[in-house]
């Protein structure tokens, strides 16, 4: 039985299909099952060989895959959020009780993407700290800090521009709150604020700047950094930072 | 862990992850399973049960979906989910007490809940498909339904002008006119009374410091029982419009002090005849003469007094004009006589009409009042007050306008402040969170508030410069609903096109009649046009009514009146000539388009056809059952002796054929007369002649709404 699924696997590598895919034929030696992992978007992220003692909890409490993994969720939950919502006045705040009062499951599908995004910020902040305080910025991995500070920055600019969309006091409130701290720019403040607001209050322009920001912008710019920090991780040869690194000495 | 057994799979490791996966999935079912047991869904269920233990289960669930009902509204910006538990609203057959809410019909109101929705009227969050978030009011939702008490308030938010339904609401809003709260406050569709209070430009002529102290201090004069002062449980709905002001000893003694030397306008004095005062000053007769004539002048037309019996007081009179229980200790004799022969002299807008007098006349009647019309004990509490010092003034005349006297009072040469009181148009749609409460131990909701503040308003506010009024409950309420009726500008354009406008009510008087007219000031009861008060007889169309020689008589001498009433018209003792001046205009003015008062000619009618209008009134239509001829009849419809000689013809036929037409509430039946028996009835009515005998008395005695009513 093995054997024959075996040999059906074996069959199927070798056909045209699979290989224009995949680009290789079957991986029945070191390397060409290197030249898969290689080969393959997904797979050319992982490492080719991983210490057992980077996969302890001890060594990143597993901080990051906790963040992309919650990313995963906000990303989910947003696109069926998106089939709710629209940005509008006064819609997106009727959207918001509709979610409540009428979709099923809403309730459950707003409060997953809510509680998700918390957990997200505060998760990569845990990230950032224990990476710091393991010395995670040290070469060679100053280039993935920078990344990683750059994807700290999405993760809250993603979660201020999600904030306005409930479009309640709340949201208004702190979106004001927050563009009157941008205004105060030296120079170009009140030009920034304009830009991001779209005129000189929290309007309808306002919630779909901060819409178009939430749901297209930043996520694509999370998904590229996500991309080259997670490949980095594994170029820059894996995430425990050996003890003898600590002494700065290479 | 050791290091070479990592990545090897064990036995606990298995369970860890069983148990955590079982948990996991646990707590994704509590979503689905919350969302089956929705309330409405759990409403929508039990209804099902409910209509198919009735005999017209069919009916009942002919529209029946397990679904959420909704009625949308796109153009008032409306989505009412109310109907998704609220299932019978519009099934007659549950309209008994025993059907279970929320299941039981909508009472029968003007509107159809399906094309106006139930928020519109009821408040409350129409999307909400939960019981707590739909009626009351929570953390994101801060209009709660509206207490079914209050919701005429609903029917005034678009409807301005007053609706026979809507009692409460039309007796709120006539209070806000009286009380005039408009004098602080900016309110919408709220008439500003013509007289606020008085014009005190000359009050130290009328009354004395003494008097204004007392008054400062508690603005009533009549004491009950009990020995409380207070007006309410008398037998009236008059209560003094003037509130009680928390004032300080300094500031009554400065308000005093200030108001006691405004001197505008002094009155000239009057000095009756010598020979009425030697002729009557001795005569024993003197004073009870003097109340009759206050009697026969009809002074308590306008005028009220408390009158104790058997141990009760009641005040006894209209309430168009102040009580004079205690008024011969405040006025001064000498103004009191200069006022009765001109009061118009005194307060060129007083309502109080100016009456011709003899000197005798005048000697009694003033005599009755500051002889009769008094309380020695009046001023008993107010302590010695001496003549205002400047500085005391000075201190008056700024308290005037801080302590909002000048809002309601005008004094020649002081402006009241602008914007008083706070801007109340949109009061009644005011979130709990936009009212200011402060310590007051009452539920953070719109409606105790409102009760909290017109109650006692420093409860609320310890800085409120709101003085306080007295209320009796039902005025409460009926204020509380005016004012929750105010919700600012209509949201939306569909909002703005279902308000029902008050309609403009405009009546110039013009010519020679415009001055008998504001003398007498016949609109504080007489309605013109639409205009004026509704105490009396509507005269838009006298003239069609009545004949010329009639009114002329009975303006004269309006002194035969119906027995059954208190309130009737004053003895104005009018001259020819204004009589005639007065009968002129309205015979020539006040004529009813579809009644030609020279459309039928009198003389066409013969005795063969009076015979039968007589038969015709006294077997066919029994007319007698309301009507009385000859001392014999009703009393519900006008007495007809002299209907022959007060109306004309035309009237009568025009009458007989459709009497709503002419006076839309009429309570005169509609019977379907042929035009003989028409003109067999008209020519019988026209025989009918009894002398001067006016009849047609007030068919409405409602109490005059200062609001509708009087001024310019």
């Amino acid at each position: 039985m093995a054997t024959s699924f075996q040999s059906a696997l074996q069959n199927l590598r070798e056909t045209k299909v699979w290989k224009s895919i995949f680009r290789r034929g079957p991986a029945n030696t070191n390397r060409t099952r290197s030249l898969a992992i290689f080969g393959n978007l997904f797979l050319h992220w992982m490492p080719v060989k991983v210490r057992e003692k980077s996969l302890r909890m001890r060594a990143s409490y597993y901080l990051g895959s906790i963040s992309f993994i919650l990313f995963i969720v906000l990303f989910v939950t947003g696109i069926f959020l998106m089939f709710y919502y629209h940005p509008a006045a006064p819609n997106a705040y009727r959207d918001m009780k509709d979610l409540q009062f009428v979709v099923s499951n809403g309730v459950f599908l707003r409060n997953l993407h809510r509680l998700a995004a918390h957990l997200m910020v505060f998760a990569v902040f845990w990230h950032m700290f224990h990476v710091f305080y393991r010395g995670g910025y040290k070469p060679p991995h100053e280039f993935n800090w920078v990344v990683g500070v750059l994807l700290l920055l999405v993760t809250l600019f993603l979660s201020y521009t999600g904030y306005l969309l409930p479009w309640d006091q709340l949201a208004f409130w702190a979106v004001t709150v927050g563009t009157n701290i941008i205004s105060a720019m030296p120079f170009i403040g009140h030009k920034v604020r304009f830009l991001l607001l779209g005129g000189n209050i929290v309007g309808e322009n306002a919630l779909l700047r901060f819409y178009v920001l939430h749901i297209v912008i930043l996520p694509l710019f999370a998904f590229v950094l996500i991309g080259i920090h997670f490949w980095r991780v594994q170029k820059d040869g894996g995430l425990t930072v050996k003890p003898k690194d600590e002494d700065g000495k290479e | 862990m050791p290091a070479e057994e990592m990545g090897k799979v064990t036995d606990r490791m298995r369970f860890v992850f069983a148990v955590s996966s079982l948990i996991f999935l646990a707590v994704l079912a509590i979503s689905p399973f919350k969302d089956y047991r929705r309330e409405w869904k759990q409403y929508k269920r039990s209804y099902l049960r409910f209509a198919q233990g009735r005999p017209d289960t069919k009916r009942l669930t002919a529209d029946y979906s397990p679904d959420i009902d909704q009625i949308w509204l796109p153009g008032m910006n409306l989505v009412d989910r109310c109907t998704t538990c609220h299932q019978g609203i519009t099934q007659a057959s549950l309209a008994d007490k025993s059907v279970p809410e929320p299941f039981r019909v909508h009472p029968p109101i003007p509107h159809n809940v399906r094309e106006w929705g139930c928020t519109i009227c009821h408040r409350g969050q129409g999307p909400a498909t939960e019981v707590a978030e739909a009626h009351e009011s929570t953390l994101a939702w801060e209009q709660p339904v509206l207490p079914t008490h209050f919701i005429q308030a609903s029917c005034g938010t678009c409807h301005q002008s007053d609706l026979p339904q809507t009692p409460q609401l039309a007796r709120g809003r006539q209070l806000l006119a009286e009380l005039n709260c408009q004098g602080c406050h900016k309110m919408q569709g709220i008439d500003r009374p013509a007289m606020l209070g008085p014009d005190l430009s000359s009050i130290g002529t009328k009354v004395s410091r003494e008097w204004i102290y007392k008054w400062l201090k508690e603005p009533r004069t009549i004491v009950d029982k009990d020995g409380n002062v207070t007006v309410n449980g008398y037998e009236t709905q008059e209560e003094p419009r003037m509130p009680k002001f928390r004032l300080t000893e300094t500031e009554i003694r400065a308000l005093t002090a200030f108001l006691s030397v405004q001197k505008a306008r002094p009155f000239a004095p009057y000095k009756i005849s010598p020979a009425v005062v030697a002729t009557w000053s001795k005569n024993p007769e003197l004073i009870s003469q003097g109340e009759l004539r206050f009697r026969q002048m009809f002074c308590s037309t306008c005028h009220s007094l408390a009158v104790t019996r058997a141990g009760e007081t009641k005040l006894i009179g209209g309430d168009i004009a102040p009580e004079l229980t205690k008024v011969g200790s405040k006025v001064n004799p000498g103004w009191l006589i200069a006022w009765l022969r001109d009061p118009q002299a005194y307060l060129p807008h007083t309502r109080m009409p100016r009456y011709g007098w003899s000197d005798e006349d005048l000697y009694k009647v003033t005599q009755y009042v500051t002889t009769k019309l008094v309380d020695s004990d009046l001023l008993s509490g107010v302590p010695k007050l001496d003549a205002p010092a400047d500085a005391e003034i000075q201190l008056g005349h700024r308290l005037f306008a801080e302590k909002g006297c000048a809002s309601c009072h005008v004094i020649e040469g002081l402006n009241p402040q602008k914007d008083f009181g706070p801007d109340l148009s949109a009061l009644g749609g005011k979130n709990a969170s936009e009212l200011e409460f402060g310590t007051a131990k009452i539920p953070h909701n719109l409606v105790s508030y409102i009760q909290a503040k017109l109650e006692d308003p420093v409860s609320v506010n310890p800085a409120a410069r709101m003085p306080q009024y007295t209320w009796n409950q039902a005025d409460l309420d009926a204020v509380t609903t005016a004012l929750l009726s105010m919700k600012g500008a209509p949201a939306t354009s569909a909002l703005q096109n279902l308000v029902v406008p008050r309609k403009e009510a405009s009546f110039r008087a013009t010519g020679s009649f415009a001055e008998v007219y504001e003398r007498y000031k016949c609109y504080t009861c007489h309605k013109f046009n639409g205009y004026g008060g509704d105490l009396a007889p509507d005269l838009t169309y006298e003239g069609s009514r009545a004949q010329r020689q009639w009114l002329v008589e009975f303006l004269k001498s309006p002194q035969t009146l119906r027995p059954t009433l208190i309130l009737r018209m004053p003895q104005f003792n009018m001259s020819d000539k204004d009589a005639a001046t007065l009968a002129d205009y309205l015979s020539m003015v006040m004529q009813h388009p579809a009644v030609n008062p020279a459309g039928v000619d009198a003389k066409q009618f013969t005795p063969a056809m009076a015979t039968l209008g007589k038969q015709l009134y006294e077997v066919k239509y029994q007319c007698q059952s309301c009507h009385t001829i000859g001392g014999s009849g009703g009393y519900v419809g006008p007495n007809l002796n002299n209907a022959g000689g007060w109306l004309t013809p035309a009237w009568i036929e025009a009458w007989l054929k459709n009497p709503q037409a002419l006076v839309p509430d009429s309570m005169e039946p509609r019977r379907n007369f042929t035009d003989e028996e028409i003109k067999a009835l008209t020519a019988y009515l026209m025989t009918l002649r009894a002398g001067i005998q006016p009849q047609k008395t007030a068919s409405n005695t409602r109490a005059l709404a200062w609001g509708h009513g009087a001024g310019k």
